[in-house]
């Protein structure tokens, strides 16, 4: 054997079964499901069955059309989700980072790492439950301490019922973030911070010509995460709110699991759903690579 | 030699019995089920001895492989095996809804050849071996009883504290929102979070007082539509009993969880749900206690909705009614086959005199299937002979809107209901959306 085919050999067998795996797991379902999405598929035998036909993109065209709005609704809830975990988690996260970093706590810097973080390591479906009972319920722990204060209050429906989900998912993913930044901010050497105070720098200087663009490879890399993570939530939510009420709280996510296993199945609407969701993902991910691009990632 | 001849004849005989006693043991025929375990009813652990392992000790050649289930992991495991058709023996089922596929799909054995053969017409409520009754429109599964969908169960503790009668009519209903309120009660109690609970237990009622008998058929036949000005009234009338307060809006964040609980502790004159709930109310056989003690489910009476004194109604002493959930057969059981009738007989001791019997006595089951169950013979708690006396209540029964149309169709119309009481959405918004997604959904059919 020639030392080429050897290292072809090699190179087959050591790739081989994370290769298979990967299309198993996720090369195969990501394609079925697209394939599935294009036929009229509704419960029963999958293989071997005469009766399902491939019918083109009515299950798209329906999403898109259907009266009740039911895509865009969970579209524009997912939307915001993204928006508060970039817009909300990165920069909060980051700021957490940096005051930890900086040692700008003078004291008790660890015990507010471990609370920060506590929430990331607490089941979503568990504070789900939690905060339902806190905020939701005729009976809730809300409802409870403004009776304290007011016996005669009365419970009213939150006509805005995502802003509470929203705040749920700030308060349970910024302590994710902050492990980030505060990992990567602590791989400064601090000798170039020193030699930049001995300059003259002062803090917001530190942070805006030293840590930022030391960090902006992490910031693309977490808002990947964060905008990955936004499209698939369904824990929380389902926990939570259920998606409701009247569907003011559903997401793609939910709209799927609702399309394929409540009622009558829709498994092709199902499958439809989230190859959208895989899609409006990439996009988002692809423009921000390339905002990473265009604003240039400074680290090395 | 005589002896040798002997020796041999015998063990020659005893070789023959042992292979006829292996054969015997190989006759044992194994069932896959796939049970449905209701983990809200108390005294459901106790079925486990009572029902399947007393079947298996009457049936010694059957042996029962168990897989239970609840709540939302049941129905995808349902899909599940339809999906790889791996569907096990015997399935508990639903006659519509949840278990669309397995009807609609032809998945299920059509029972009505073995019905008839066994002569299981006597023993029924002509409902349960009706096969219109049943989405597939073939008798796919043996039903245990039959549901209402709603009942409305009146606490008079309540109204005797607040100096009222129980209301007859809706305007009677309205009068007393006040002096509930005064009194620090709710009128009527609904659990309202999850969007079928209105649709199913008040809803359905309501639009079949308002669009009377078969409307749903019209509607299916494109001789009616959602949006013509009877269902628009119904419609129109849960926004009043939101406005009249009669139900507050806040039952929006009551979970369905919560709803006896709530009942049981005096929150409210009224409850409204529908009629398995009746189970959660009586005693655990196992701890001997109860979410309402015997002598407090005396005061309570379960009747339905009261007349609706409101313009437009064409029928009232209704309620809406459905098969209740029952067993059927894997499709793919060869006919005679050994395996076929050990389903069988399963299935017929699942909805026999016996199981059903101990169900009823049990809370598990409110209106058994079968017409030679005496009550008299038995010893219920006061909301269980309540329940018994609930079909007296009512005139007729009209259909449950989730159990007649399709997930795409009633799923608008549930989350309006919502959407009506918390002011986001009038009637006609939602009879619109609702004719919308039924055409959507005939036209993709």
């Amino acid at each position: 054997m020639t030392i080429h085919r050897e290292k072809r050999l090699s190179y087959i067998v050591l790739v081989a079964p994370a290769l298979i795996i990967y299309l198993a797991v996720v090369a195969f379902p990501t394609i079925f499901s697209i394939g599935l999405s294009l036929t009229n598929y509704n419960g029963g035998l999958i293989f071997g069955n005469p009766d399902i036909q491939f019918v083109g993109l009515k299950s798209y065209i329906w999403m898109f059309t259907e009266p009740a709005g039911n895509f865009y609704t969970s579209l524009g809830n997912n939307l915001l989700i993204v928006a508060v975990s970039v817009f909300g988690q990165i920069p909060l996260g980051f700021i957490l980072a940096y005051i930890l970093s900086r040692k700008l706590v003078k004291r008790g810097n660890s015990l507010f790492q471990t609370m920060i973080y506590l929430p990331n390591v607490i089941s979503p479906i568990i504070i789900g439950v939690l905060f339902n009972a806190i905020i939701y319920g005729r009976n809730s722990v809300l409802m409870e301490v403004r009776k304290l204060f007011n016996p005669n209050a009365v419970f009213t429906l939150n006509t805005a019922p995502m802003v509470p989900v929203l705040i749920v998912i700030l308060w349970m993913y910024t302590g994710f973030y902050m492990i980030i930044f505060l990992a990567n901010l602590q791989r400064i050497d601090p000798a170039i911070i020193e030699a930049a105070r001995i300059d003259g720098a002062r803090e917001p200087q530190i942070l805006w010509h030293i840590s930022l663009p030391a960090l902006s490879g992490v910031i693309i890399t977490t808002a990947i995460l964060a905008i990955s993570g936004s499209l698939k939530t369904f824990d929380l939510i389902y926990a939570m709110t259920g998606g409701g009420p009247a569907g003011q709280t559903r997401v793609l996510s939910l709209y799927m699991y609702e399309s394929a296993f409540r009622g009558a199945p829709n498994y092709p609407l199902a499958n439809a759903i989230s190859t959208v969701m895989v899609l409006i993902s990439v996009v988002l991910i692809v423009i921000t690579q390339r905002l990473g691009k265009t604003f240039g990632s400074k680290e090395d | 030699m005589l002896r040798k001849r002997f020796l041999s004849l015998t063990l020659a005989l005893v070789m023959l019995l042992s292979l006829a006693a292996f054969a015997h043991a190989e006759e044992v025929i194994e069932l896959r089920v796939l049970n449905y375990l209701n983990m809200t009813s108390p005294n459901t652990a106790e079925e486990q001895k009572v029902v399947w392992e007393a079947f298996e000790a009457a049936h010694p050649n059957i042996k029962l492989v168990m897989e239970n289930e609840f709540n939302e992991p049941f129905h995808q495991a349902v899909e599940a095996y339809a999906a790889v058709g791996n569907l096990p023996d015997v399935i508990y089922v639903w006659p519509s809804g949840r278990s669309t596929t397995l009807h609609t799909k032809k998945l299920l054995k059509d029972l009505a050849p073995l019905a008839e053969r066994d002569g299981l017409t006597e023993f029924y409520n002509p409902l349960v071996l009706d096969p219109a009754q049943q989405v597939g429109g073939y008798l796919a599964m043996l039903s245990n009883g039959v549901t209402a969908t709603h009942t409305f169960l009146v606490n008079t503790e309540v109204l005797k504290d607040a100096g009222l009668e129980p209301a007859k009519t809706y305007s009677e209903l309205v009068a007393q929102v006040p002096v509930l309120k005064a009194k620090g009660y709710d009128t009527v109690l609904m659990a309202n979070q999850d969007t079928w609970v209105m649709q199913s237990c008040l809803f359905s009622m309501v639009a079949g007082r308002f669009c009377g008998e078969g409307w749903e058929q019209k509607i299916l036949n494109g001789e009616a539509k959602f949006t013509d000005p009877d269902f628009l009234a119904a419609l129109n009338f849960v926004k009043q009993i939101y406005e009249d307060k009669v139900i507050d809006p806040s039952t929006l964040a009551v979970g369905y969880g919560e709803g006896p609980g709530l009942f049981a502790t005096n929150t409210a004159a009224y409850y409204i749900d529908g009629d398995w709930r009746v189970g959660d109310f009586i005693t655990d056989q196992s701890t001997g206690e109860a979410l309402m003690s015997p002598d407090k489910q005396a005061g309570v009476e379960i009747t339905v909705f009261p007349e609706i004194d409101v313009e437009g109604v064409k029928i009232n002493r209704t309620n809406t009614a459905v098969l209740a959930t029952g067993y059927g057969i894997n499709a793919n059981l060869e006919d005679g086959s050994p395996k076929l009738e050990a389903a069988w007989e399963l299935v017929k001791w699942l909805v026999g005199k016996d199981v059903l019997t101990y169900r009823l006595q049990t809370g598990g089951l409110g209106t058994p299937s079968r017409t030679d169950i005496d009550y008299a013979s038995l010893t219920l708690e006061p909301m269980q002979i309540a329940l018994a006396n609930l079909a007296g209540e009512y005139d007729k029964a009209t259909v449950v809107i989730d159990g007649v149309f399709e997930g795409p169709v009633y799923t608008p119309l549930n989350d309006g209901l919502q959407a009506i009481g918390m002011g986001t959405q009038t009637p006609e918004q939602v009879a619109q959306a609702t004719q919308d997604a039924f055409e959507a959904w005939k036209n993709a059919k």
